[in-house]
This record gives C-alpha cells, structure tokens and sequence, in this order.
C-alpha cells in the first residue's frame, strides 16, 4: 500500500456558495469543489480544480423587497439561513463564493449594504459582486455558453434576461470579447388582475419617444393592449441590432451603460435567465414556474417569433433562471499556484483594486518604473490618502535570477515607503511562478513586513481581486472581478 | 585547343552549372526557408553561419562544411559560452512564448496554436511529403546535438569560484567511464573523500552537494539561482548548512558516501539530468534524510525539470527549504516521509 501512497497526490475539498439577489428573484446554490495536486510526484506541486459538484440548489424566490426601492435585508438573512440548514451546511463550511445582486435590484438604496451583509454574514470568504457586466459574464459561465465556445471555436452571445435586465456578454474560444446590458426584461410591466400595475421609467422615456398612443398609457390601463406587443417585437429587434452592433439612435433609452463592444460578428446566442425558462421549461414543475404577472411570456413569445433574431443559431443553455447563481457558486473561484509566501493570519483579504506594472521582458525597464507604479497606483485608489490598499500585479517578468529578485523586492520596498499606511500587508500578484521567492526575499529584506505574495493568476487592470483563508493543500481560493477588459 | 574556345565552354559549362544548381535547390528548398535553419547554427558558433549557407549549395561544398563543422564543434561548449549563452537562452524563451506553427493553412489556427501552447512537444510542425520540413528536421538534430553536448561537457571553473565550492571527483576518470560504469560515478575517490573530511565540518543540518551527473549544462545554466535561493530559504528558516562542494562525474547515489563521511541530517544534491529533446538543461534535486551505504532508493526524493522552461530556479530553491525543513521535522524522506506525513 505504502507504493501506492507514495503517488497519491495531495487533495482536499472546499465548499462553495453562490447568491443571486435578481429584480424578481433570489436564488442560492451550494456547491463542492475537488482540488487535488497535479503535478507527479517529482514536481513542485500543482493544485488544480478538478470537480466541480452542485450538492443543492434552492428554490426559487421573490427577492423580498420592503418597498419599491428598499431590499428587505432581514427576509433576504433568513431566507440564506434557511436554505443553509436545508442544504445541511454551516456558515463556517463555506470557503469561496460569490453573493450577486443583479438586474433592477442593484439599483434599490440598500443595495450595496445587502450585498456586502450577506458576504460577510454567509460565509467566511464569500465575495460580494455587483455591476451588469460582470453579471452577464457570470451568467454566460454559467449558461453553458461560455463553456461552448470554448469548445466549438466558436462567437456565442449570451443573452441573459431576467426581470430587470439584459445582460449580454459575448466570448470566442473561450475569451471574453465584450459585453452589453439593455433595459429589457419580464418585469420592465408589472400587471395586476386585468390592469397595468406600473411601467418602469425606461419604458416610459421610451413610449414617450413613440408618442401615440404609446405616450397615453398609464397604470390602470387594459393589460390587453395591443401595444405590449409592439413594445417585445421592439425588444427583440434591439436585441438582434445590438447583436450586430447596429443599435440605432431610437434604441438609445433601452441601452444600460456602454454600447456593444466586441468586434466579432456572432456565429451562435444563448438564452439564459428568467425568460430563457418561459423559453425552454427546465423547471417545469418547481416552484420556478410561478406566476409573475408580468411581460416576461410576451416577451418570449417576441423572442421566439422574431425573424431578426432567426438569422443566429440558438444553442439550447444547460440552464436558464439559475445560470447566474451557478455561475456564481461555480465559476467565479480560481486557485492560486501551490509555492507562495502568505500570512495566514492576513486573510481573508477583500476587494482590492488591482494595479498592474508590466515588466515588458525586462528587469531593469520593470525597477525603473516601479516609483511611477506604485505613486499612480496611490494616485488611483487612494488619491485621499486614507490607506485604501491596493494589489500590484507584476507580469511580463523576464527570466528572474536570484540576484534580479533581490533587486526586484528591494525594488518594491522602496517604492511601497510612500504608502500612507505601512502597517499594511503588502500584496503581490504575479503572474509567473515566482511568488514564495519573491515573497521569502522581501521578508529577509525587511522581516516585519507583512506580505501577501501570490502567483499563476490571470487577472487584468483595474479588476478587483479577492483573496480567501490559506487552504490545506498551500494554495489560496481567488475571486477575480472583472470590471474591464481590452481587446 | 585554342585556349580561347575552352575559355568559352568552360564558361559556358559553369553558367549552365549554375542556373542548374541556382534553380534545382530553389525548387527542393522551396519551403524548407533556410533562412530560418540559420538561426539555429547561429547559436552554436558565430563562424559557421557562413559555412552554413553554402550548405544549401552543391554536395561537394555541403562535404566540407559538415568537416569544418566537426572542427568547431569541439571548442563549442567553450565557444557558447563565451558569446552565445545569452542569445540561446532567449531563443528559447522566445520559443515557449511564441510557438510557431509549421502548418500551412490550418482549418482552425486558434485551435491549433491553443495545442501547441500545451506542450513543448513537436506537435503542429506540418510536413514535407512523409518527412518532417526541413527546419524542424534541423531543430531536432540541434537540439539532439544539445543533449549529446550536455553529456560530455565540463561544468566552467568560474561558476565554482564565484559559488565558492571545492571541486572533487568520483572514482569516474573519463565521460566514456563514466556512461559505462554507473557504479564508479557513486563512490568517491579517495582524494575526495580526503579533501571532504579536511574541508567540511561534520553533522551539519543540511549538506548541499552539487554535480553535473549526465548534463553539465544543466549546472551552469542553473545551479547558481538554485543554489543562492535555497540558501537564502534555509537561513531564513534557521537551517544550519555546513560546507558545500562540487562532484564531477557524479550519479544520485554518491550522495551515500558523503552521507557516511560527514553524517548530515539532510543532502540536497543538486545535479543535471539525462538531457532530453525539450530541454539539455534540466535539473534535479534530490534529497534524503541521513543517506548512508545501503540507502534504499525509496528513501530519495526529488524534484526534477527545475530549468528556464520548466520550473524556475528561484522558485524551486525557496521550495525545496520548505521541504528540507518538513524532512528534518518528520526525519524521514521520500516513501517514508509520505507515510509519517499521513
């Protein structure tokens, strides 16, 4: 047995979570990732997801609101509560994850306080993620879609609809091309009994533009008229000339945010999100399948009738209203590589902008310009000086002697002097394999410096980057937040 | 004859030659780029580009140049060292970051530069009929011929000094000894074992040995990061050392001799690795908890593919102290330490 020991690599598993706080519903999933060493057994170690299981995924609720534009913060706590002791896990198993607030939703008052009490309050490291594209990244990862033109090579938009929001992000071969939002969704008209229950502002600039009889309509009204029609037909030709990057100026009040920004001309879309379900039907028979009293079955109905939208291939997503609590819970979590210098008693560590200094393949280039860095980094993030810290990201690093590492932590001590806050841990992200290195030589250098000295990750400019609790196999959970990102 | 008309013929004769010759090896070389085989020879001396280019030329100029190849090959770990070190290692560094494909026209060119970015393999190169191109062809013998060099070379007096370690000897008096008696290259010669004693204090925590086993370029290449960053971890982790030294045509197992001499908790042994197509300049370090005569080989452990294009070297030397300092913890190494551990 012993033989067969010696070959077993490392593993553990971790627990993680995913929160979806959407315009009409609220959502979780738990579930379990496999994280074992890769590397044979005369290799430096290389911990690797290499599962990734649901172990339980909620029911789907109304997001409880107070009123119109306050989330019911108590409901929201009790409800994860509940579901926590359903799924038969404890706040303290949770090791990773993602709490999202999305759609309309994160435009209520408390928004950002619900998103950051629930991060804090479910979970040990869960991080809290907000902003449309982001979400319609996640739910793309989530869909299928993401995974499919990794696959096939090929440009898929997904198309995420819930109540609030369309959230569009397009990837090719895996990489992320651009994102759109739109102010279309199932809940952009509410009805009640035969009546309009409200019209949402956007819909409303938007009849105005049209004049009449659009103009005329008013909570009250006939959910009958022929004019919700016209409004999804509407919808679904904005979605089919954002697709190809033709939104015209009429369009204008239903765009959220940016315009269309990939390059790319779309081979395939993929419908995700609550809409995708009065498509597709996977939760036939759950709770899921509730009645809303809104637009979103017209809506549909204008998706699938829309000859614009008939010109792409329609993939069939491997989930609808759950992609983005699953892309989440699932996809959000990377790991960092197995040799690194952190203190454990510093993380976790939370939403920390990511600067990044390029080495451009050389070393002297790189010192020369790590002053500058770190002053604009300061410039940046924490122009007021009240110590908002930040991470530096060092890529494009050439090959490293030990002399040029020497010079390299020298390098950054220096320049970290005129940080406000120099009890602060000092964070690195590189993106070669040179962390426990780096990190051991700058605790030489300075042995009272607190560090936190991680590598092998992607991350880009600009993003924010969250930092988990140091895992058994010495590897640390990380959740990117992608903000931006370049062609 | 009139010495006017042979003039002429020859003349003749030579100006058909040549448009022969000039069109025939445009017509083989077509594809085969030479331009690019080039830059392979540029490494291994300066003086053989030009030789090189004649080589695309007639056979009886090709027969020379491979003579004066042979010529120059000798001093070539001299050579390269003094002037195309720097340019080989950012050959190769360019070479992992931009693999290029020899595919013409491939259906999917994404996918298959995604694929040949996965593997240092010679994967996606095309062909010519059957056979490999030619460029590819010429890599291989390279890098075939790198390997051959790694064996056979010595590691540079320099780099000793500038690490400050004592040089000694196996019972191996020759490379040629050395490939066919392993045993020798795992005793120490008696010189040796004198000088050690003489040099080096007793029971030390850690006894870092290096040698350059089967690739002596693999030392020179990089050793000294690895060796620097191992000692930098260890004296941060408070691990006594000891005095290190150098073993020339050394195997893994000499280690059993130092261990019986100076008695050390740990060895490291730092030593190149048989060369392969990828890299000649692959590197190990094996270590063991007390090794001594009749160590079993499943009490050594080691970590391998510590090069430029495998794991850097100043990252393996800060991790090989953490598991020196896990060795010492459950004094025990490899197998056993696996089983202590668990």
């Amino acid at each position: 047995m012993s033989a067969i020991k010696k070959y077993e690599p490392q593993q553990e598993e971790i627990l993680s979570a995913g929160i979806d706080i959407g315009t009409s519903t609220t959502k979780l999933v738990i579930s379990k990732f496999s994280l074992m060493n890769m590397a044979g057994g005369a290799h430096m170690p290389r911990i690797e997801i290499i599962d990734k299981k649901v172990l339980y995924r909620s029911p789907i609720f109304r997001t409880p609101l107070l009123s119109a534009t306050t989330i019911d913060m108590k409901a929201v706590d009790e409800l994860v509560k509940k579901e926590y002791q359903s799924a038969g896990v404890e706040t303290k198993d949770i090791q990773t994850g993602a709490v999202i607030i999305t759609g309309e939703t994160a435009t209520k008052q408390n928004a950002q306080e619900m998103v950051h009490h629930l991060s804090d309050q479910a979970g040990d490291f869960l991080v809290a993620a907000a902003g449309p594209d982001l979400e319609g990244i996640i739910a793309a990862k989530g869909s299928g879609a993401y995974e499919y033109s990794k696959k096939t090579g090929k440009t898929i938009a997904n198309i995420d609809i819930g109540g609030g929001t369309a959230n569009v992000a397009v990837f090719k071969s895996g990489k992320l091309c651009g994102t759109c939002t739109l102010h279309i969704g199932g809940r952009l008209i509410e009805f009640s009994g035969n009546q309009i229950k409200s019209i949402s502002s956007p819909i409303k600039a938007l009849f105005r533009q049209w004049g009449d009889p659009f103009s005329g309509m008013r909570e009250g009204d006939s959910r009958n008229r022929q004019e919700i029609k016209s409004l999804t037909g509407f919808m679904a030709a904005v979605i089919a000339r954002m697709l190809n990057r033709e939104l015209l100026p009429a369009d204008q009040p239903l765009l959220l945010g940016h315009e269309p920004d990939w390059q790319e001309a779309i081979d395939a879309i993929m419908f995700s999100g609550g809409i995708s379900e009065c498509l597709y039907h996977y939760e036939a028979g759950t709770p899921a399948t509730a009645h809303y009293d809104d637009i979103g079955e017209i809506l549909a109905a204008s998706l699938r009738e829309s000859k614009e939208l008939a010109q792409w291939q329609w993939i069939h997503p491997d989930e609808t209203v759950r992609a983005t609590v699953l892309g989440a819970g699932t996809q959000t979590t990377e790991i960092s590589g197995a040799t690194i210098h952190v203190e454990a008693s510093d993380l976790p560590i939370r939403n920390l902008p990511v600067f990044q200094v390029p080495f451009r393949h050389d070393v002297k280039d790189g010192l020369k310009r790590m002053h500058e860095s770190v002053q604009q980094a300061l410039e940046i993030y924490d122009s007021q000086r009240d110590g908002q810290n930040f991470a530096l990201y060092i890529t494009e690093l050439p090959y490293l002697g030990f002399r040029d590492v020497q010079e390299l932590a020298a390098a950054i001590l220096d320049a970290i002097r005129i940080k406000p806050n120099p009890e602060q841990p000092l964070v690195l992200v590189l993106e070669s394999d040179h962390a426990k290195v780096l990190g051991q030589t700058i605790k030489v250098q300075k042995p009272n410096q607190r560090i936190i000295c991680i590598d092998q990750i992607k991350v880009e400019h600009g993003d924010y980057i969250d930092i988990g609790h140091l895992l058994q196999t010495n590897v640390v959970p990380v959740v990117i937040k992608t903000l931006t990102f370049h062609h | 004859m009139n010495p006017e008309l042979i003039e002429k013929v020859t003349k003749l004769i030579v100006e058909k030659l040549q448009t022969q010759n000039g069109t025939g090896s445009s017509h083989s070389h077509a594809s085969a780029e030479p331009k690019t085989a080039v830059k392979f020879w540029n490494h291994t001396s300066a003086a053989s580009v030009s030789d090189f280019q004649a080589a695309a030329e007639p056979s009886g100029l090709a027969e020379k140049t491979a003579g004066n190849e042979l010529i120059t090959f000798g001093s070539y770990s001299e050579r390269r060292q003094a002037d195309s070190k720097k340019r080989i290692v950012k050959e190769q560094t360019k070479d992992i970051v931009h693999p290029s494909s020899g595919i013409e026209n491939p259906y999917d060119p994404e996918g298959l530069k995604e694929l040949i970015s996965k593997t240092p393999a010679r994967i996606g190169i095309g062909r010519a009929g059957l056979r490999p191109k030619t460029e590819t062809w010429l890599k291989f013998r390279f890098d075939h011929a790198a390997a051959v060099d790694a064996v056979y070379g010595t590691v540079n007096e320099e780099l000793l000094n500038r690490l400050d370690l004592f040089k000694v000897s196996t019972m191996v008096s020759d490379k040629e000894v050395y490939i066919r008696r392993p045993d020798y290259g795992r005793k120490l010669s008696e010189e040796a074992k004198q000088m050690i004693s003489e040099k080096c204090p007793k029971e030390p925590a850690v006894q870092i040995i290096i040698s350059d086993g089967l690739s002596s370029s693999a030392v020179e290449e990089n050793v000294e990061d690895v060796y620097l960053s191992l000692q930098q971890s260890l004296k941060s982790l408070g691990i006594d050392t000891g005095i290190p030294f150098y073993i020339e045509k050394g195997r893994v197992a000499v280690m059993d001799d130092v261990g019986e001499l100076l008695q050390p908790k740990v060895i490291v042994l730092l030593i190149g690795e048989r060369p392969g197509l990828v890299s000649a300049e692959s590197l190990s370090a094996y270590l063991c908890y007390m090794p001594r005569k009749g160590t079993i080989e499943a009490d050594r452990m080691v970590i391998s593919n510590i090069h430029k294009g495998g794991i850097p070297p100043v990252e393996a030397g800060a991790y090989i102290g953490t598991v020196v300092q896990k060795i010492l913890k459950y004094e025990a190494s490899g197998v056993s330490l696996v089983q202590k551990e668990s």
